[in-house]
């Protein structure tokens, strides 16, 4: 059988994406003996940068330029590159303070002296550098996508991972609805869904998590928002945690 | 799988053969084996199947030409994850087919009529399974013309089969590309414009014939209004529509046309009938 | 159709007579607060009085996730379990009637195997109720579609048996039923009186906005182009969360997505769809509904128009979901023709 070969890694990240593909515990022995992992520094030491994959598996957002060149390698070694999870996909908590944090005043306040030396840029997804075929969304994605996705991969093709938001999942699973009857800062209507509203269901609301949904409605969630006395810094603060750049007067 | 066939549940097919027409499309033949004959010879020309691929899913297609002995022929384009996925696939490789499902051409009525033919791009694969018809009752049919436009003459589908059809006079036939090299165009023999041009052109008995059109959906908006203008009447102008038909049977709810869904109502629809359905073409 | 009454008192007899016939369900409390159909463990904590639950019984006919066909060996196979015998007690006459609906649907040939396997397992049990401001039913003129109907009444329930399998339970329940006195109450009337004071409701918004009355099976579908300005403020407000089509009785779109296993097989799953979503319409290089508007549009036609071969069928029951769980208040009936206009 033809063991696709493939590369895991992370860029800037907690690396907790990576660690919930370590987390597939049952299923480790069917991926081990199903692909070729060639590259995965987190998983084991050693490894050829000369080396070509079919698959490259990329976490984390790219915000140094040991970063950008791990990026552009892995795509340029590999025939399809996925991005794994909000950061690699949207910049993620990487990325919270692009919008209101100017970089190096940043660097300094965390850094103090020792700013000067670091170097890094403001925090981006993998696509605003190089071409991402596909993503699994989620800090982390769940597992069962991450298993989706390697099943899929075997098969020659790509899950039909959801689009759908928070919501229809939260409904069907009857949760109360915390934005409607608790009054809460719930993002779930212009959230991914796939999560199976995990955290809806245990009574906190949706903090978003897995990035916008396509077609978010912002501006309408921004009004629901501020109708429930939010304050407008406080609503973006929070829709900023996962994804920094939010258009707040888009609705479709 | 044996046993009764099921509207549900695909039927196991084999791929047998592979010929690639261009760069992106290919004629797929499938062997769903002697219990499959049965309900696949129940095919009508513009009836769909869903072809599944074993971990992609499942597409409505309309097949290539009539089914016979459980052999079925599938002209595919690659455009997304499914026909990606078809594309990449060795000979021997397993596949399902449900169906066949919807409404084809009303044959029985169109016979004693002159057939008008207008297939734009991939649509001629539909109306290739119509022509097979045709041919097989030519004496059945008044004079059948086709009328078939392509992005350029690369890309132009069965047009050996189609030209030699044409030479033994059984159709008049009339191709036409939107680009082509200067060098290509005679040679082709066809001419360089769009099929709306073609119909301009031509005289023919229009209140007597029947005209079937498939092709990308701007395509039905122009021709459409030729057809009626010419006289063709709106019930006798045959439309094979595309919609993304799920289940097939009429309950995922995704192919609704107006009120109609696609694939039970048609994919094959009569202009009469979408006329009142601004969302139709 | 027999009437029989039975007590207050013996209503907790009566439930375990049910058991006999399927795990016994009902509108009970979630943990959260939520009104949901629920197994009953404890009688006493059935919501007799419930105003709606947040997902209507279409749950025990179609399954949120359901595998339909697995692959493997190359071959196709039916992925459904045997479902297992199921009692829904104390639902409301519209969720009776999206029932119905989804029956239609669903049973008309070819019957959808999965759909007709969990149906002929599935008992129901019906009870009146009082519409609240959100319920825009009509009381229909028919019998709500069950096999035993429970109609509020002093000290008890008359109970009506419409089904052979309602004589059944009433047979195994006959310890805790008396034959109803129809003579001494002035009436003989088998059918149910699903709503008090005549067959419309008025529709009163909680909000106070103006009212919409629904006419059942004539709507016109050309209203879905029409210029009515609620159009495009719908279409502006609506958050596309899928909350109005996921707790309605009668919506029941779906996809079919299939999912590969680590091991070579692969399963092909049924999940619910929803008309508000982007990739409802989509195909392969391009969508036939890319704007929201023109999903409310298909969504409007849909529920009050129907589709073939159900057209000119309204499947609005009246429940009242969608207008009480909306985010942003749209309720499609606003579209409708105003009474009397």
């Amino acid at each position: 059988m033809n063991r696709p070969r493939l590369a895991i890694a992370g860029l800037t990240a907690c690396s907790g994406c990576q660690l919930m593909l370590l987390n597939c515990e049952g299923e480790l022995p069917e991926i081990v003996e199903r692909f070729e992992i060639v590259h995965f520094p987190m998983g084991e030491s050693g490894s050829d940068p000369l080396d070509r994959y079919d698959v490259a598996i990329v976490e984390g957002a790219v915000s140094t330029p040991k970063d950008h060149q791990t990026l552009f390698r892995l795509r340029n070694a590999s025939r399809t590159l996925i991005a794994l999870g909000t950061c690699a996909l949207f910049g993620g908590v990487a990325a919270m303070n692009n919008g209101t944090w100017d970089r190096g005043e940043a660097l300094r306040e965390v850094y103090g002296e020792g700013a000067g030396e670091i170097d890094s840029f403001r925090p981006a997804a993998l696509g605003s550098f190089v071409t991402v075929d596909f993503a699994v969304t989620g800090c982390p994605p769940e597992k069962s996508e991450i298993l989706e996705l390697l099943s899929a991969l075997l098969a020659g093709t790509l899950p039909p991972l959801p689009s759908y938001p928070v919501c229809l999942e939260c409904r069907s699973r009857e949760n109360l609805c915390l934005l409607l009857e608790r009054d809460d800062l719930c993002l779930g209507p212009v959230t991914r869904g796939g999560c199976n509203a995990r955290c809806p269901a245990t009574g906190i609301a949706c903090e978003g998590c897995r990035g916008p949904v396509e077609e978010a409605n912002v501006a309408q969630e921004l009004e629901l928002l501020l109708e429930r006395r939010f304050s407008k810094e406080e609503i973006v603060r929070r829709m900023s945690r996962f994804k920094a750049e939010w258009d707040y007067g888009q609705r479709r | 799988m044996t046993g009764p066939f099921s509207p549900h549940i695909p039927v196991a097919a084999t791929l047998t053969a592979k010929r690639d027409l261009t760069s992106d499309t290919a004629l797929f033949t499938l062997s769903a084996g002697r219990d499959a004959a049965g309900f696949l010879s129940t095919f009508v020309p513009g009836q769909f199947v869903q072809l599944s691929v074993p971990g992609g899913g499942e597409i409505p297609i309309s097949p290539a030409e009539p089914p016979s002995a459980g052999m079925i022929r599938l002209c595919v384009r690659r455009v997304g994850h499914v026909t990606g996925l078809l594309h990449r696939l060795p000979a021997g490789s397993p596949l399902g087919i449900r169906g066949p499902f919807g409404r084809g051409f009303p044959v029985d009525e169109m016979a004693g009529h002159p057939v008008l033919l207008l297939a734009g791009g991939l649509g001629i694969a539909p109306l290739r399974s119509l022509i097979s018809h045709l041919m097989a009752y030519r004496e059945k049919f008044g004079e059948i013309t086709l009328m078939y436009g392509a992005r350029e003459p690369s890309v132009m589908l069965f047009r050996d089969e189609l030209v030699e059809l044409a030479g033994r006079g059984l159709i008049r036939l009339y191709l036409t590309v939107d680009f082509a090299p200067e060098d290509q165009v005679g040679g082709y023999s066809c001419a360089r414009g769009l099929l709306p041009d073609l119909l301009e052109g031509f005289r023919f008995d229009a209140a007597n014939s029947y005209a079937a059109v498939c092709g990308p959906p701007p395509l039905y908006r122009c021709l459409t209004a030729d057809l009626e203008q010419a006289g063709v009447h709106p019930s006798r102008v045959l439309l094979s529509l595309e919609r993304r038909m799920r289940c097939g049977i009429g309950r995922c709810c995704h192919c609704a046309i107006g009120q109609k869904l696609c694939c039970t109502d048609g994919p094959v629809f009569r202009l009469s009938e979408l006329k009142d359905i601004p969302e139709a073409l | 159709m027999a009437t029989m009454f039975l007590k207050e008192s013996l209503l907790g007899e009566f439930l375990e007579t049910l058991r006999l016939f399927g795990e016994l369900a009902g509108p009970t409390l979630s943990v959260q607060g939520v009104t949901v159909l629920a197994p009953v463990t404890d009688p006493s904590l059935l919501l007799l009085d419930y105003k709606r639950t947040q997902i209507p019984p279409k749950k025990y006919l179609l399954p949120f996730r359901e595998k339909v066909i697995s692959f493997s060996k190359g071959g196709y196979h039916n992925g459904g379990d045997e479902p297992a015998r199921t009692v829904l007690f104390a639902i409301h006459p519209c969720d009776l009637e999206g029932i119905a609906y989804l029956d239609r649907v669903f049973l008309a040939d070819p019957a959808d195997p999965g759909y007709a396997r969990r149906r002929s397992g599935l008992t129901l049990v019906g009870i009146s109720c009082e519409p609240d401001d959100f319920c825009f039913c009509s009381g229909t003129g028919e019998a709500a579609p069950c096999d035993l109907f429970l109609n509020r009444a002093e000290g008890g329930f008359e109970v009506t048996l419409s089904t052979a399998r309602g004589e059944e339970i009433a047979a195994a329940a006959r310890g805790c039923l008396t034959a109803f006195d129809s003579a001494s109450k002035g009436k003989k009337s088998p059918l149910p009186p699903l709503r008090k004071g005549g067959d419309v409701v008025p529709a009163v918004r909680p909000q106070g906005l103006k009212r919409a009355t629904l006419v059942p099976g004539s709507v016109d579908p050309e209203l879905r182009f029409s210029g009515h300005p609620l159009w495009e403020e719908f279409a502006r407000r609506c958050v596309g969360c899928g909350a109005c089509s996921v707790c309605c009785p009668t919506c029941y779109c779906f996809d079919l997505r299939e999912y590969p296993e680590l091991t070579g097989g692969h399963r092909r799953m049924r999940e619910w769809d929803n008309c508000l979503f982007k990739n409802h319409g989509e195909v392969a290089g391009g969508n036939f509904r890319p704007e929201r508007l023109d999903r409310l549009r298909y969504r409007f036609l849909h529920k009050f128009c129907g589709f073939s071969p159900l057209e000119g069928m309204s499947s609005c029951v009246g429940c009242g979901r969608c207008r009480q769980f909306c985010p942003v208040d749209i309720d499609l009936r606003e579209l409708l023709p105003e009474e009397g206009s």
